[in-house]
């Protein structure tokens, strides 16, 4: 049998695809290393989920092999295997959008044009995009709709420009302690931005509405008020998805991919031909079955004419930070707001997405507020040292973990900046390491390039300077070059010119007239928002290019 | 059924298994890590005990379990040795031979040095995971240490346990 289409991956890269095509009546195939997981199936098991990762791979079984850069041009290595450092986020169907929080911004005009918009920095692969925001912007409006999108459109100087006066699901209920943010805000002359999210706030589409749970990213959901790419795409329409599939190896001539190989979970080898195939194993596995596909037409890895597989990988740089609030300086209406739990908090900050330092215009970024994460097992460990440093245990660590969680609660920030791109942060594959299926491991070298800190810096004092507005006390930051590794990018970067970029500006290899790529690997550059949003918004528009393909 | 005995014979292993206690390079005494563990715990944290929490059975449920590495469980094992050398060297007698006070103090000192602090708090991040865990483990049947601090788990629980 040969299908349409064929589709590696089954997260939000590749589900709107399978969900276009095959609602237009082609026949489209989706191949999924995870397994089969379903709304019935999940529940808010700290100890499965955090702690012993059930929706990921063993390390012992399949890993990375890490190299850290030093400014020096040093590196220092780590086999994941050993030293627990990943990149994995979850593998099953739908992807890590299963576990995401949902955590929806549209990247801004100036986003797409990056190097036009603030010029050259040294030491960084800067580019604009071949794409603008209009292009995108219907697919953003369509995301909202069928993935389903819930918020607020609030006026601010950085508001993008929309083609929906407002988003179609009203926005989800709020804790209390957002009234404090907004007055802060106010006072401050902040506009505080709801912030859009990703979940259902009604029954809709098929799915029903928020239950608030407490336990939203990190967990999959349990009313498929989610949108992620399962709930909200593959299980709305008649691909076929066969999960436990792990694709090793794309065959292709010197124009066309013609199958693809996959093991299933007794390592029993299968092929699938396919008319077109898309990949969107997430940006490092992608690169991966590129480099571990090379043959005589392309002996340095597969779509890799150029020699830019692999290249210019990003993350979201920037950073967290937190504030505590406490039971002696509230009154007690504040006490009960602050502990009311299940609520969400959803507030965000634009108000520097680009800023002047009087010297020059820098792209800043997104500050997202909410509250630490509602694990127990993982806030009461964070209390096992007092505040000088020593270990605690007996009566002293019960004394200080009751106060600690019944008389106070934390808020967080997220900031979200650009992670310049550069030479020494890349996916290769380590030829002599092999994981548990025998096949080249993927190499990831990782480099952040200064500026990242600096503009991550910026953003997180004036979250924290908010935070102190607020009330709280024991403000702190963190702002590091620690990659996080459920919002990586590139490594395929798209563009007009075959030479200096693996996919055109359709996501379509250069090299190859029927390979696509649909994850966030395309991206040359990522905004400073969570990719989410893009990626599926990317991933409808480059079904409607397929799609005009195959009516051909 | 065969392979489950034995299954079930190496998982017993860890606590009832024995560890060799060294002292000037001669060989003091033995214990299992569970003697001593049964006692450690809830030196660490007795509100466990007053909860209800079985410590002891959710130590034989992380020798068992699938993701953690062998590594780790060597470690803990490895610990109990250490512990009782450190009890020895100090009171020339084992770990859960000495008084409660004694215990405590030979507590205070292991904190000080790197291989204790270490080996403590990952004991202690294990016996909070006991604390807090879903019933469908076994060790945590009343959610004691969730109603202690007024905790609401999300719903759905958790139908199997994963191991």
């Amino acid at each position: 049998m040969i299908y349409d289409v064929c589709i590696i991956g089954s997260g939000a890269g590749g589900s709107p695809i399978a969900y276009e095509l095959s609602n237009a009546g082609f026949n489209v195939v989706v191949l999924e290393k995870g397994k089969y997981y379903k709304e019935e199936d999940f529940s808010k098991d700290e100890l499965a989920v955090s702690r012993r990762d059930m929706f990921t791979p063993n390390l012992q079984d399949e890993f990375h092999i890490i190299n850290e850069y030093k400014p020096s041009g040093n590196f220092t290595r780590y086999s994941g295997k050993e030293s627990g450092w990943n990149f994995w986020n979850s593998s099953m169907v739908g992807g890590s959008s299963n576990l995401m929080s949902g955590y929806f911004h549209r990247m801004k005009p100036n986003d797409f044009q990056l190097r036009s918009s603030y010029g050259e920095i040294q030491g960084a692969n800067v580019v604009d995009w071949p794409i603008s925001y209009e292009d995108l912007e219907p697919y953003y409006d369509k995301v909202e709709r069928v993935v389903g999108v819930s918020g607020r459109v609030v006026e601010h100087k950085y508001q993008e420009p929309r083609s929906s006066k407002e988003f179609p699901y009203k926005m989800l209920e709020v804790n209390g302690v957002t009234e404090w943010f907004d007055k802060a805000c106010e006072e401050m002359d902040y506009v505080s931005i709801p912030t859009p999210r990703a979940v259902l706030s009604e029954d809709a589409l098929g799915r029903k509405g928020c239950y608030y749970s407490n336990f939203c990213g990190s967990y999959g959901c349990s009313s498929g008020a989610k949108g992620g790419a399962r709930a909200a795409l593959l299980q709305r329409c008649k691909a076929e998805v066969i999960s436990e599939a792990f694709v090793y190896r794309l065959e292709s001539d010197a124009t066309k991919v013609t199958k693809a190989y996959y093991y299933d979970k007794a390592k029993k080898s299968h092929t699938i031909e396919a008319k077109i195939f898309v990949l969107s194993a997430q940006a490092i596995e992608s690169v991966r079955l590129l480099f571990n596909s090379k043959n005589t037409h392309f002996p340095n890895g597969l779509a890799n004419s150029s020699g830019e597989l692999g290249n210019n990988l990003i993350f979201s740089a920037g950073g967290s930070g937190s504030g505590r609030f406490v039971f002696e300086k509230l009154t007690q209406k504040q006490q009960k707001e602050l502990m009311q739990v299940g609520l969400f908090f959803n507030r965000s900050l634009q108000e520097w997405y680009d800023y002047d330092d009087g010297c020059r215009n820098y792209k800043g970024g997104t500050i997202d507020f909410l509250f630490e994460h509602q694990n127990i097992i993982s806030r009461v460990n964070r209390e096992l040292y007092d505040e000088e440093g020593n270990l605690l245990w007996g009566q002293a660590l019960a004394e200080r973990l009751h106060k600690r969680l019944t008389t106070s609660r934390v808020l967080t920030f997220e900031v979200f900046n650009d992670w310049l791109p550069t030479d020494n942060c890349n996916v290769r594959v380590d030829e002599k390491t092999k994981d548990k299926w025998g096949v080249p491991v993927g190499m990831i070298n990782l480099n952040s390039h200064p500026h990242d800190l600096e503009v991550g810096k910026h953003l997180a004092i004036k979250a924290a300077e908010l935070l102190k507005k607020m009330g709280a006390i024991k403000v702190e930051y963190s702002i590091s070059s620690a990659p996080p590794p459920n919002l990586v990018a590139g490594g395929c970067r798209f563009g007009e010119d075959a030479t200096k970029s693996v996919l055109d500006k359709n996501c379509k290899a250069h090299d190859l007239k029927n390979l696509y790529v649909s994850d966030a690997s395309f991206m040359p550059t990522g905004g400073s928002v969570p990719y989410t949003w893009t990626i599926y918004a990317n991933s409808f528009r480059i079904a409607q290019k397929i799609l005009a393909t195959l009516k051909t | 059924m065969v392979q489950n005995k034995r299954r079930n014979f190496l998982i017993a292993g860890f606590v009832t298994s024995v560890v060799v206690v060294m002292n000037s390079g001669r060989i003091f005494s033995q214990v299992t890590p569970d003697t001593t563990l049964s006692i450690l715990q809830y030196d660490l944290f007795p509100q466990a005990k007053e909860m209800d929490v079985n410590l002891a059975a959710y130590f034989t449920l992380i020798q068992r379990h699938s993701r953690i590495d062998e590594d780790e469980k060597k470690y803990l094992k490895n610990g109990i040795k250490w512990i009782n050398e450190e009890a020895v060297e100090v009171h020339e007698a084992l770990y859960h031979e000495l008084p409660e006070s004694k215990r405590q103090e030979l507590l205070q000192s292991i904190s000080q040095k790197e291989w204790g602090e270490s080996y403590l708090y990952t004991l202690l991040t294990y016996i909070m995971e006991a604390t807090f865990s879903d019933p469908i483990y076994g060790v945590n049947p009343k959610r004691s240490g969730q109603q202690w601090l007024a905790f609401e788990n999300g719903l759905p629980y958790p139908k199997e346990a994963y191991l």
